[in-house]
């Protein structure tokens, strides 16, 4: 949540300064830059926060209506799904990062586009961690109803 | 296997896994990721589309739009707007129904966040609409229907993803939405006056109680004129717009209204920086889906069919696509909705020659109506829950007020002179006019 609230007022910063210098007639050119870094890393670091307090955007609450078992099923069911998504952003998302990442620079800094791709495999091992705590704490204590 | 069925399976998967209670970023992920495994690209590759769906500069708007929802309602600057709707249309038959309505109205004026005005609704004239006698299902409905105006009057976030992800002018879309948004809200009073219930009867304001209540709802007022006056003046994008609104209302309007919600401040950033990331991350998924999609040629396929069944009449094929939207909103989100079925909607808009915001806007609106329906009308959701009602009493109740989102609709496709009417004159290049040779004004397509 704190990683979130730096994420949104790193770029509000920026986008004010790039507004401030382009109208001073001395536009900073790595503004756009960095903004996107903390836009990009933000959505990531968030997606896996809203992972752990459950606040995704759902379908449907099926599970929410049953009890017992069925439910317990359904909850780890979901759960080991969410896992496989993060594992596969860990691993495919490092190779990306490594085969393509380096290919690639961000304009004007030269920084290896990489410097941006491993915020997925960043976001995999959250999700999982955080993935794997409810898994636990479902399994001990019960789900809790989303958000 | 054959295209067909990759697709076939790709959808079926999505809606398979997010029924049974996987999040929409990661059921569509996952179903994104199977189908891959049964084609030439890899793996690793579609991380990059992840990535690409999101690296977009004008997606930056949305979390600003988002945050000023935040700020407004956190910090209580929106009870001086539900004091100017009351102040203005309190007295009339049905008073608190019309000041849904009218609040709704102005507050998407400030905010493009359908969620935050049916949170400061449903909590704030919610309970009283109750402690007057309105019916639970109907003060959900009315609130869910009112809240969709948040997606048509400007700034949009639904018109920020649709022009960014199909690179239309996302200022001629925030013009464009402004007459069918007013049509929903004048609709929704209309019904309000003659078919919901009366309330209590109260007194005209004063004009002293009148005058109060504008000049206390002034500073927020002044946002809508910051945001479009930025952008058509040309001193700001749509992302800037929404920072500069940050900015006045964190500069301007706070310390006016209330100095001691600064503590909060913090808390709020954190919040929205947790909210913003849940529809960007859905987009990122959905730009993956669409890529694949498009990869497996489900888009010409499906354009072909409809442009054959329309005999490419434009019409005919908005029609068809309303009805195709109608259908896909009620299963899922708008923002993945648009992303996925872009190409679809592009290649329409080419080969029908039919002027990208027109459709731009009738899409937006088809999906703003989704936000009602069932079973995924995630606004009516809202509704029901903050309103302590079942969502089956709230739909019942949402049922007859379909009907102005129906004639809203109709008139969107039909008239499209009317409807473009505010782009051409402020925006004239974003409706695909261009400077005339002689130096005057400009040639519009007719």
């Amino acid at each position: 949540m704190i990683l979130c609230g730096v994420a949104i007022t790193g770029f509000t910063v920026t986008v004010t300064c790039d507004i401030v210098t382009r109208m001073l007639s001395r536009p900073w050119l790595w503004l756009q830059e960095v903004t996107m870094t903390f836009f990009i890393y933000g959505v990531f670091i968030g997606a896996a926060a809203a992972t752990r307090r459950n606040d995704h955007l759902y379908l449907a609450a099926i599970a929410e209506s049953l009890r017992g078992r069925k439910r317990l099923a359904l909850e780890l069911f979901a759960r080991l799904v969410v896992l496989g998504v993060a594992l596969s952003f860990v691993w495919f998302g490092s190779l990306n990062t490594l085969d393509g990442g380096f290919k690639s620079l961000r304009m004007p800094s030269m920084t290896p586009l990489a410097s941006l791709y491993v915020a997925i495999p960043f976001c995999g091992v959250l999700v999982a961690l955080f993935t794997l705590e409810q898994i636990v704490n479902g399994w001990k204590n019960g789900f809790e109803d989303r958000a | 296997m054959t295209n067909g069925i990759l697709i076939f399976l790709m959808a079926f998967l999505f809606l398979f896994l997010g029924y049974l209670g996987v999040p929409v970023a990661f059921a569509i992920i996952a179903s994104v990721l199977v189908v891959t495994a049964f084609t030439p690209v890899s793996l690793a590759s579609m991380m990059t589309q992840l990535f690409n769906g999101i690296d977009v500069e004008a997606l930056l708007a949305v979390p600003f739009f988002l945050l000023v929802g935040e700020l407004m309602t956190s910090s209580q600057v929106t009870t001086r707007m539900i004091t100017l709707s009351q102040a203005l249309i309190g007295h009339v038959r049905g008073g608190l129904a019309q000041v849904v309505t009218l609040f709704s109205m102005f507050f998407a004026g400030v905010s493009g966040s359908s969620a935050a005005d049916v949170a400061v609704l449903s909590r704030s004239i919610g309970p009283d609409m109750k402690r007057e006698g309105y019916d639970a299902g109907f003060i959900a409905a009315l609130i869910a229907s009112a809240a969709t105006m948040a997606n048509l009057i400007p700034p949009s976030i639904m018109a920020v993803v649709y022009g960014a992800t199909g690179n239309v002018s996302i200022g001629g879309l925030f013009l464009a939405g402004v007459v069918p948004g007013l049509l929903v809200g004048f609709g929704l009073m209309i019904y309000s006056h003659f078919f919901g219930p009366v309330g209590v009867r109260k007194q005209r304001a004063s004009f002293a109680q009148l005058s109060s209540a504008v000049k206390g709802a002034s500073l927020p007022l002044v946002i809508p004129a910051i945001i479009m006056g930025g952008i058509l003046g040309g001193f700001f994008t749509p992302t800037e717009a929404g920072v500069v609104a940050v900015i006045y209302i964190v500069a301007i309007c706070i310390p006016a209204v209330n100095r001691g919600y600064f503590r909060r401040l913090p808390h709020d950033m954190a919040m929205t920086g947790l909210l913003y990331s849940i529809p960007l991350i859905t987009i990122a998924a959905a730009s993956a889906f669409g890529w694949m999609l498009a990869y497996l040629r489900g888009p010409t396929v499906v354009s072909g069919w409809i442009a054959s069944a329309a005999h490419n009449d434009p019409m005919l094929i908005m029609l068809l696509l309303v009805g195709l939207f109608i259908i896909v909103g009620d299963f899922i989100d708008a923002i993945p909705a648009i992303i996925i079925f872009m190409p679809i909607i592009l290649d329409l808009t080419t080969n029908a020659a039919i002027n990208p915001v027109h459709m731009g806007v009738v899409i937006i609106l088809t999906l703003a109506f989704g936000l009602i329906t069932p079973p995924y009308g995630i606004c009516l959701l809202m509704a029901s829950k903050f309103t302590g009602v079942t969502f089956w009493r709230a739909m019942l109740a949402s049922f007859p007020i379909y009907v102005v989102f129906f004639v809203a609709i109709a008139f969107t496709i039909y008239f499209p002179s009317v409807v473009l009417w505010l782009p051409k004159y402020f925006l004239p290049q974003s409706v695909g006019c261009f400077p005339n040779p002689n130096g005057s004004g400009y040639i519009c397509p007719p």
